[in-house]
């Protein structure tokens, strides 16, 4: 290591230090453990390359930013194109709760929704020892510097048996106000014994400002339960996007994630799937399209822990310009779960010859009744299918759109909230159509 | 309508025309035979404008224009239609929006108006009638799954709704049953008009008992080597090609 690289490398630990010190005093219990958790990430610091779990992707770039703690902010002058407009929303602006932007339907008895700041005026104990409890000792570097930097967030609740209809769709949008500012949201959904809910996270910045998310959403579904999310990330071009997804499962418990990244400068979702109950199942689709120079990472970790669970993994690269993709697909079955049965399948298509999707499946299997699967495979848009399309009058920008329209779609038609797989569809569609026009 | 003079061109790196003059005029329908590998498949994808297909000399002359210097869409906006000898499937791609976004570049080529919604399906709906395809085709992926026969009633499903000037099918009748030939043919005929013309690929005389042709070549060695009316054909079908090799070698 060179002088100059060991003087960028302790930049970043008083950069954080100084943007906490400026954000957060006092002595109470929940800031001692944001105190513990900065001191944790600044004791590892950011993950790097030589870490396996960060292989493709350097946060070099992202590490030599100082960004400081958003403030509240007014929305710019443009609303968001809204993913969803039924049901209860809720509007995160800069990390923080925009209550002017949100609207909440009556819930059903059984449901409560509450923003983070609520529950904490509400019962700070509840909150700092849900904290201690599932952050503490788990969580890597940059959860935990989440765990210190977050300002707001959304606590779902639902009791046991409660049937929620309509989804609640939590924007996190980030503004012109947010340039040079990272926040940190923070999701916690408890969903009890044969619960069933739906939860869309809308990830939205403004064009040419540079600003950090790093986000942690957790799940926790009891016996039974079942809950549907839909990740959906645009950011802005500019921006550093980081979002940590963990889900326990208890006995016959489910979790089915679309997890879409099309928006960001550098972007990665990390999914950690529990199986910790006998009879749970997780399926996870993803759809990553980094164009440009974008660089986007799926990174997926299941742990079947209880025997007779099941998973599976759907995912889908689309690489242009200089972009680069990654899917890292981890699945450990540990000694004593018997009885698993867990598909992975990677499909890559590259537009370009300077793009790059890597993709890394893991397999650790300590037991021995198990049915685990898991295939990968990267091609470029068939030529033939191409030439066929424009020998029926199509342009060519037009026919390569169809192509990469009809590759995404085997992960978009898996979507069964309609106008958020019709919104996505119209984004893929555009996003491409304007890219091979760049290109012609 | 349609005019090639001392064609020749590569498949891949294969020399495959070797000078090949043919002149259709409009209202016509030429029939072109010819042994396996003589180079009919390379002649109808060179007139679409495959890749891969290079053209290494002579002319085609199309309504006046130069279609060798067309790229594949504005011959198919111009008029030029090819039924492949292999449709290709496309999984993902629904057949309702390849028939769409075909017939509205077309149009809009043309200057015309897009279609709205109804009078699409109209159109679409009296097509597949004529073509005695069920309508649970029009959601399913391009070709994907379909039959070998019903890829190439496909074909001339999608010939039927664009409505070309020149239509080129290669081998249309390859595959098809005895009821689907004619229904295949129906909808070859019903598209015959004085402005058309239609050049048909076909190793079989059957085909040419339903879509009677002005005109009969033999295609061999990369050249059009005897030419001559429908009687042709059935002399082809009685006495094979080799006759008209030595002729042509003589
Ligand atoms: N891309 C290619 N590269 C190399 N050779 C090719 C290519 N395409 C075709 N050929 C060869 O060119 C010759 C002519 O092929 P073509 O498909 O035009 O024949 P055809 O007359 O249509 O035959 P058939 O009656 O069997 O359909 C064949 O020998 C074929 O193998
Ligand atoms: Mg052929």
């Amino acid at each position: 290591m060179s002088a100059v690289d060991a003087k960028a490398t302790a930049a970043p630990v008083e950069r954080y230090q100084a943007a906490f010190d400026a954000r957060w005093q006092g002595n109470d219990e929940l800031t001692a453990l944001r105190r513990a958790a900065l001191d944790r990430f600044l004791s590892t610091g950011f993950p790097t390359q030589r870490d396996e779990a960060w292989k493709y992707t350097n946060l070099r770039r992202l590490e030599t930013r100082s960004f400081t703690s958003a403030d509240a902010s007014a929305l710019d002058a443009h609303q968001p194109d809204w993913l969803t407009t039924t049901g209860t929303r809720i509007a995160l602006v800069n990390g923080h709760w925009l209550p002017a932007l949100s609207s909440q339907t009556a819930q059903p008895p059984g449901v409560t929704v509450l923003t983070l700041k609520q529950w904490l005026q509400r019962d700070p104990a509840a909150v700092a020892s849900y904290l201690k409890e599932h952050d503490q000792l788990t969580g890597n570097a940059l959860e935990q510097l989440n765990l210190a930097f977050f300002e707001d967030g959304v606590v779902v609740n639902l009791a046991d048996n409660t049937i929620l209809d309509e989804p609640i769709y939590i924007v996190h949008q980030s503004t012109t106000a947010a340039a040079g500012r990272m926040s940190h949201p923070r999701i916690v959904v408890r969903a009890g014994r044969n619960s069933r809910a739906t939860i869309v996270e809308h990830y939205l910045g403004a064009n040419e400002t540079e600003y950090f998310t790093n986000s942690v959403t957790r799940f926790e579904v009891a016996a039974g339960g079942a809950i549907a999310h839909f990740r959906v990330q645009q950011e802005a071009p500019r921006a550093f996007h980081i979002g940590h997804i963990q889900t326990r499962l208890a006995k016959d418990a489910r979790y089915c994630v679309h997890d879409i990244q099309l928006g960001a400068s550098l972007g990665r979702t990390g999914i950690t799937g529990l199986l910790e109950g006998a009879g749970s199942h997780a399926a996870l689709f993803g759809l990553f399209a980094p164009m440009g120079n974008q660089h986007l990472d799926a990174h997926t970790h299941l742990d079947h822990i209880a025997p007779h669970t099941t998973s599976e993994e759907d995912y889908r690269g689309i690489a242009g310009g200089r972009g680069r993709g990654v899917f890292n697909g981890k699945i450990i079955v540990r000694p004593d779960a018997q009885k698993i049965d867990s598909r992975q399948s990677s499909r890559n298509l590259l537009l370009s010859a300077t793009a790059e999707i890597d993709t890394k499946p893991e397999l650790e299997i300590y037991a021995n009744d198990v049915k685990c699967s898991h295939g990968a495979t990267t091609g470029q848009l068939d030529a033939t299918a191409l030439f066929y399309l424009r020998s029926r009058g199509l342009s060519e920008s037009d026919a390569r759109a169809a192509l990469i329209r009809a590759f995404a779609e085997s992960i978009l038609s898996t979507i069964d909230l309609a106008p958020v797989r019709a919104a996505l569809e119209k984004q893929i569609d555009e996003r491409f159509k304007l890219a091979n026009e760049a290109k012609a | 309508m349609l005019s090639i003079k001392n064609l020749h061109a590569l498949a891949g790196e294969k020399q495959v025309l070797h000078g090949l003059d043919l002149e259709v005029g409009a209202g016509e329908v030429h029939a072109i035979m010819g042994p396996n590998g003589s180079g009919k498949s390379t002649l109808a994808q060179v007139l679409a404008g495959r890749e891969g297909y290079t053209v290494t000399g002579g002319s085609v002359t199309y309504k006046g224009k130069d279609l060798l210097s067309l790229s594949p869409e504005e011959r198919a906006r111009e008029g030029v239609f090819l039924a492949f000898q292999y449709p290709v499937e496309i999984p993902g791609v629904n057949n309702v929006y390849l028939l769409k976004a075909g017939l509205n570049a077309i149009r809009k080529h043309r200057g015309e108006s897009e279609m709205d919604a109804f009078e699409f399906l109209t159109l679409v709906r009296e097509k597949m009638k004529l073509m005695q395809m069920d309508e649970s085709f029009l959601n399913r992926g391009v070709n994907e799954g379909f039959s070998g026969g019903e890829k190439k009633r496909n074909e001339i499903l999608q010939m039927a709704v664009l409505e070309p000037s020149l239509a080129l099918l290669d081998e249309t009748d390859s595959g098809l049953d005895i009821d689907a030939l004619r229904v295949v043919a129906n909808g070859v005929n019903s598209l015959r008009s004085p402005d058309r013309a239609i050049v048909l690929v076909t190793h079989y005389q059957r085909l040419l008992d339903y879509i009677e042709p002005d005109h009969v070549h033999v295609l061999s060695g990369g050249k059009i080597i005897k030419s001559g009316d429908k009687s042709l054909a059935l002399e082809l079908e009685k006495r094979g090609y080799d006759w008209v090799k030595q002729e042509a070698a003589a």
